[in-house]
């Protein structure tokens, strides 16, 4: 861990600290977790280069991603083909490059799609689940519908919904989402169920605000943090799935940089001896599901009071320990 | 007596479960664009000779009606028939089900033999070395995208040091395969004292299991690791210790009250892998059921998906069904 010289920002939080106000929200603190995780800050780190690398690649990539050269098929890695050429001729580091923008692109909107979705749905059926009449029909027929998609084999499933609705980045997006929407569902549901007994929504419902009151302004806001915290977690998985179905062929199409679809595409080449058309874009995939699995822990403790409030503490008496040692110096 | 009124109320739900996931994958599967007709009959088919395919298929017919029929159908067994692979998808199913079986069954275990015991070390010594490699395994193998471990398996294992077979199926062409009992060439290669026959399935096996084990190891890793954490700062952990037990004793008994949410992931992460195995099944030409399936929902070969989410369904209640079973058997407190 690298040692931070002490300057008058420590001083200004060890005075705050002993004024008794530590702060456990904003920037300060988000760099003090960074610091005594340095794990946290690779995941963000590869998170946001992953992110510029996307942005920029018109800028960085030397070649066309799907422009190839019949005349430089499979070059071994070197000067000016980074990663080598697949046996098309494309160039794998460009094409490396390029694809988050279309991963990174499904993986989030299936993401987000599934996560509203799912918290809505999940939202009603916690709701209504106690009460009587049509409502109570909704959630059963929400959960038991919920049953049945979980009953699938996932890939099964996700390839069945993209051959339904055609191969199109919107129906890979959907695929994604309907194989994530029950676990938020699940997850909204259990947090409704405890959220709409306490006292504040009792209040409102004899206070005479409407149902989809309650639950838009009430309920919903307050049982969101365990949802926030699956989401960065669910977005290395959906990742994983968007490149699964790529590689079957039931995603994003051959010429497309696209992880998934190049690994299949250097799938013959290995067998021959040349790793690189594959081996790259597998690197670039397992390090950004790494990437957002690690910045998915770091919102798992940040959302959760208790270990956050853990982990105050320790970043506390760190600093207090450090301001000793210094005036022992 | 009581486990057995327990079965037969966990079986009542069974029925409509299975009619509901059939319903769904059925409205599903219909909805995908192609005609199977067209498909079966090629380009130049004659608008007559297809009529009278849809007519034998039922195709003319609404789709209540099919659905009544394939139901009708199942009841007895039926499956219909693949018209990929022109066989019934009973055969099929019976040929590949016992592929996936076998290699997801042997992926589990060495993930078992890999996750709990690191797990185990993992949460007695926090500060260890073994701790912090279990920390990164987790981390490493969880982002690993399985398809893509089993290439670079293949890569090293057989092309550049060339220790295992071609990564082509289950046996070599040249192997007489052994008869078939269980499905599990292993296992039947065994029976019948076919040796090289053995050897190869071994070969054959090595490199998915590992790429699969290794994989899967992760999160069973993660859940031994929290749940021993969990439980040896429990209550009667500290009581253990304080009364002086050997920190042996005490790690064993800890051990025994993590085993229920150990077994739940391995439960899991079966009923995930029946289907979820067909990315590393297709990279190993496994010729498994989500192969088969897949190729099925690909080609609107609808028999082969709607047999293989009923056989994949039928196994993944069963297995919830053992696990509860096994939940009996090492939890006093559920008796």
């Amino acid at each position: 861990m690298t040692r931070q010289p002490q300057g008058a920002g420590a001083l200004q939080v060890s005075a705050d600290r002993e004024a008794g106000n530590a702060p456990a929200s904003g920037w300060s603190f988000f760099l003090a977790v960074l610091r005594t995780r340095p794990q946290f800050a690779l995941g963000y780190g590869i998170v946001v280069l992953i992110v510029l690398l996307a942005i920029f690649a018109p800028l960085i990539a030397p070649f066309d991603p799907r422009q190839a050269n019949p005349a430089a098929f499979l070059q071994k890695p070197g000067w000016p083909y980074l990663m080598g050429t697949d046996a098309t001729g494309l160039d794998v580091f460009s094409r490396v490059i390029y694809a988050p923008r279309i991963d990174l692109t499904i993986a989030l909107a299936g993401t987000v799609v599934s996560a509203l979705a799912g918290s809505i749905l999940g939202a009603i059926a916690g709701y209504y689940e106690t009460k009587r009449g049509l409502g109570r029909m909704v959630a059963g027929f929400i959960m038991r519908s919920s049953d049945v998609v979980q009953a699938f084999p996932v890939f099964v499933f996700a390839i069945a919904v993209v051959a339904v609705l055609g191969q199109s980045l919107q129906s890979i997006v959907l695929a994604v989402a309907f194989v994530n929407a029950p676990i938020y569902l699940r997850l909204m549901r259990s947090q409704v169920l405890s959220v709409r007994r306490l006292r504040y929504v009792e209040a409102a419902y004899i206070a005479g605000t409407s149902d989809l009151g309650i639950l838009a302004r009430h309920v919903i806001p307050n049982a969101m943090a365990p949802v926030l915290a699956q989401l960065s977690v669910n977005i290395g998985w959906s990742i994983l799935l968007t490149a699964g179905l790529s590689f079957i062929g039931a995603g994003v199409e051959a010429p497309t940089p696209e992880w998934g679809s190049m690994i299949a595409m250097g799938y013959q080449n290995i067998i021959t001896g040349h790793w690189w058309p594959s081996i790259f874009p597998g690197l670039a995939l397992a390090l950004t599901i790494f990437g957002f699995s690690l910045v998915g822990s770091s919102v798992e403790v940040l959302a959760d009071p208790v270990r956050r409030g853990r982990l105050a503490g320790e970043i506390r008496s760190k600093r207090v320990r450090k301001t000793a040692a210094t005036a022992r110096a | 007596m009581q486990i057995l009124t327990y079965i037969g109320r966990r079986l009542i739900f069974v029925g409509p479960q299975l009619v509901g996931i059939l319903l769904v994958t059925f409205l599903l599967l219909k909805l995908i664009p192609g005609d199977p007709a067209v498909m079966m009959l090629g380009p130049f088919a004659t608008d007559d000779g297809l009529a009278r395919l849809r007519t034998e298929l039922g195709l003319d017919r609404s789709i209540v009606e099919q659905f009544g029929i394939y139901l009708w159908r199942v009841l007895h067994w039926d499956l219909g028939t693949s018209w990929q692979t022109t066989m019934p998808v009973t055969s099929d199913l019976a040929q590949r089900f016992p592929a996936t079986l076998e290699l997801v069954t042997l992926s589990l275990l060495l993930a078992l033999a890999i996750g709990m015991p690191l797990g185990v070390v993992g949460a007695r010594n926090r500060n260890g070395i073994v701790r912090k490699f279990a920390d990164i395994y987790g981390l490493a193998a969880g982002a690993l995208p399985d398809f893509w471990f089993g290439l670079v398996l293949i890569f090293i294992l057989y092309t550049i040091l060339g220790v295992v077979p071609a990564p082509l199926g289950r046996l070599d062409f040249t192997i007489i395969p052994p008869p078939d009992v269980t499905g599990s060439l292993l296992i039947d290669s065994v029976i019948s004292g076919n040796w090289p026959a053995l050897r190869n399935a071994a070969g054959h096996l090595l490199l998915p299991v590992l790429t699969l084990g290794l994989i899967n190891a992760a999160p069973i890793l993660k859940m031994t690791l929290s749940t021993m954490e969990r439980m040896l700062e429990a209550d009667f952990s500290r009581y253990a210790e304080m009364c002086g037990l050997p920190p042996k004793v005490v790690a064993r008994k800890a051990l025994r009250n993590s085993l229920p949410s150990v077994i739940t992931i391995v439960s899991v992460l079966y009923g995930f892998l029946i289907g979820g195995a067909v990315l590393v099944e297709i990279v190993f030409s496994w010729g498994g059921a989500g192969q088969y399936a897949v190729q099925g929902v690909l080609n609107a070969d609808l028999n082969p998906v709607l047999g293989f989410v009923l056989y994949s369904a039928i196994l993944s209640l069963v297995i919830y069904l053992i696990v509860d079973l096994i939940y009996f058997a090492i939890d006093p407190r559920t008796r």
